[in-house]
């Protein structure tokens, strides 16, 4: 119990400096492919003893790794190429644990987190994250912040833009790896994207969006994983339906307040 | 006078395509405003993103004497993106090369500074989608008056800009010059072009390159714009014409 508060509240704190980010760049839908992307790697890493991070990781740098090879080709993938990944992801998943591995058992877990079963190495791969998040926000955040909000301006200003956006790509992607297992593969988004997006409708700026956003994700994760305890479910689906509580009790206030408010 | 920019025998394709632009060959010296003249898709923006080295040569080459300033066409900016006034003219100081460090003091107050050139301090919490279109062009500006760059490219600054701003922009446009910057303006205002040192006419390929009593013939222009250029004034002598461009839109 006390290593799935710790786990979650070092999950929030990277899935809201991550997440503001990726709000701002429009890469929620990455953010949600990585990790689905990943399950795959999960089953086999899972049924023959590899490790299960290492395993996802490459599946998910590797992944990040063609989006942004895409990307700089001018081949946007684009959201048919991303539904089309996530879809061979979660098959060939299922494929591999119900008819390869005979491990079905373990894709309610793959998928969807565990708040029981997580250990030691769990909460350091969690740590390692958040500190990669925060150091990469307080380094990167003013050169992430100028390509998000004009990409071309930014290479003038002599940014590297490819590898600034590589290496947001690869944190979302390694970070996306620390959530698995405790959200799961599936329900990767719930942490990185939907605190974001509450915090979004609430701030009218940068360092104000990245403050909320963490302490929104936060605060979803412990209030996300008390209910997965009491209801007996796992932490993902908990975490996800309280953000999108949150973001449905948001949404109405924001809309109501005049634009130049809710946005100051 | 040394050259702040040239443009030697330049081609520049997209991708492996066929060339967008070619056969751009001029040299303009430091301290000079080039007014880049050429339809919609006559190559304008592939100049400059040619010389912000954006696009890399097809065959020739350019050379700009130091990082430009580059001042993209608005409409590529995000309107609801959260930021105010002063941090995109904030942005402007991460051209120094450390811009893994946070603004310092001395690049708050140039951004602030920098505003107030633009007439927009008392502007400067405002977000910055709130801005009007000519405002906006103006924060702009401003990031790249805060990169303080010797060279400035500024791809149609004034299109879409309401008067106040326009005029303000160009007053700026002096300014800078005085202060012995390169300037190079895209426009479709056949009629500003005059006010330049040089023009530059762009329609895929060089037109016409020259001070305005040179390029600025009706039949540089009508080489330039085809028929959307309508002439006002031609004296006749085969010299420089007034004229304005008239845009035809396709459906």
């Amino acid at each position: 119990m006390r290593t799935a508060l710790i786990e979650l509240t070092l999950l929030g704190v990277t899935g809201g400096l991550l997440g503001a980010w990726i709000v701002l760049r429009r890469l929620a839908f990455f953010a949600h492919a990585v990790g689905t992307a990943t399950f795959p790697g999960l089953v086999v890493a899972d049924a023959t003893g590899f490790s299960a991070t290492v395993a996802a990781l490459a599946v998910a740098l590797g992944y990040a790794g063609g989006v942004e090879r895409a990307g700089r080709a001018g081949r946007d993938p684009g959201d048919v190429a991303t539904a089309l990944a996530l879809v061979v992801a979660l098959a060939l998943g299922v494929v591999l644990a119900s008819d390869v591995f005979e491990s079905g058992a373990a894709v309610d877990r793959l998928l969807f987190g565990t708040a029981l079963g997580l250990g030691g190495a769990d909460l350091w791969v969690a740590a390692g994250a958040a500190g990669l998040a925060l150091a990469a926000t307080l380094l990167l955040g003013r050169a992430w912040t100028a390509t998000a909000f004009d990409p071309d301006g930014a290479s003038a200003l002599g940014l590297p833009p490819r590898a600034v956006d590589l290496l947001l790509l690869g944190l979302i992607a390694a970070a996306a790896v620390a959530a698995l297992p405790a959200v799961g593969a599936l329900l990767v988004a719930s942490l990185f994207v939907v605190p974001a997006a509450t915090a979004r409708l609430l701030t009218g700026g940068v360092g104000a969006l990245l403050a909320a956003a963490t302490a929104i994700a936060v605060a979803q994760s412990a209030v996300g994983l008390y209910v997965s305890l009491w209801l007996d479910v796992p932490p993902g689906p908990a975490v996800a339906v309280v953000g999108a509580l949150a973001y449905a009790a948001v949404a109405p206030i924001a809309a109501a307040r005049p634009a130049t408010e809710a946005t100051a | 006078m040394t050259a702040a920019v040239t443009a030697s025998t330049l081609v520049v394709a997209y991708g492996g395509g066929a060339p967008a632009l070619e056969g751009v060959d001029f040299s303009l010296p430091a301290g000079s405003s080039l007014c880049v003249l050429g339809p919609n898709g006559g190559g304008k923006t592939t100049l400059f993103r040619a010389l912000t080295g954006e696009l890399t040569p097809l065959r020739g080459s350019v050379h700009v004497d130091e990082r430009p300033a580059y001042l993209a066409q608005t409409e590529r900016t995000r309107l609801d993106f959260p930021v105010s006034a002063l941090d995109v003219a904030l942005m402007g100081s991460l051209a120094n090369g450390r811009w893994w460090l946070p603004a310092r003091r001395s690049d708050r107050a140039a951004a602030r500074g920098a505003l107030a050139r633009v007439g927009l301090d008392d502007r400067a919490d405002v977000r910055f989608g709130e801005l009007s279109g000519g405002q906006r062009q103006r924060v702009l500006l401003a990031r790249a008056l805060v990169q303080d760059a010797s060279v400035l490219l500024l791809d149609e600054p004034l299109a879409g800009v309401d008067p106040a701003s326009g005029e303000r922009i160009e007053a700026l446009f002096r300014e800078l010059r005085d202060e012995g910057r390169t300037l190079l303006v895209s426009t479709h205002d056949v009629d500003s072009a005059r006010a330049f040192d040089r023009v530059l006419c762009l329609n895929q390929r060089q037109i016409a390159f020259g001070n305005p009593s040179t390029a600025l013939t009706r039949a540089a222009l009508e080489r330039t714009y085809g028929d959307e250029i309508v002439v006002l004034a031609d004296d006749g002598s085969g010299g420089p014409v007034r004229a304005v461009t008239v845009q035809h839109h396709h459906h």
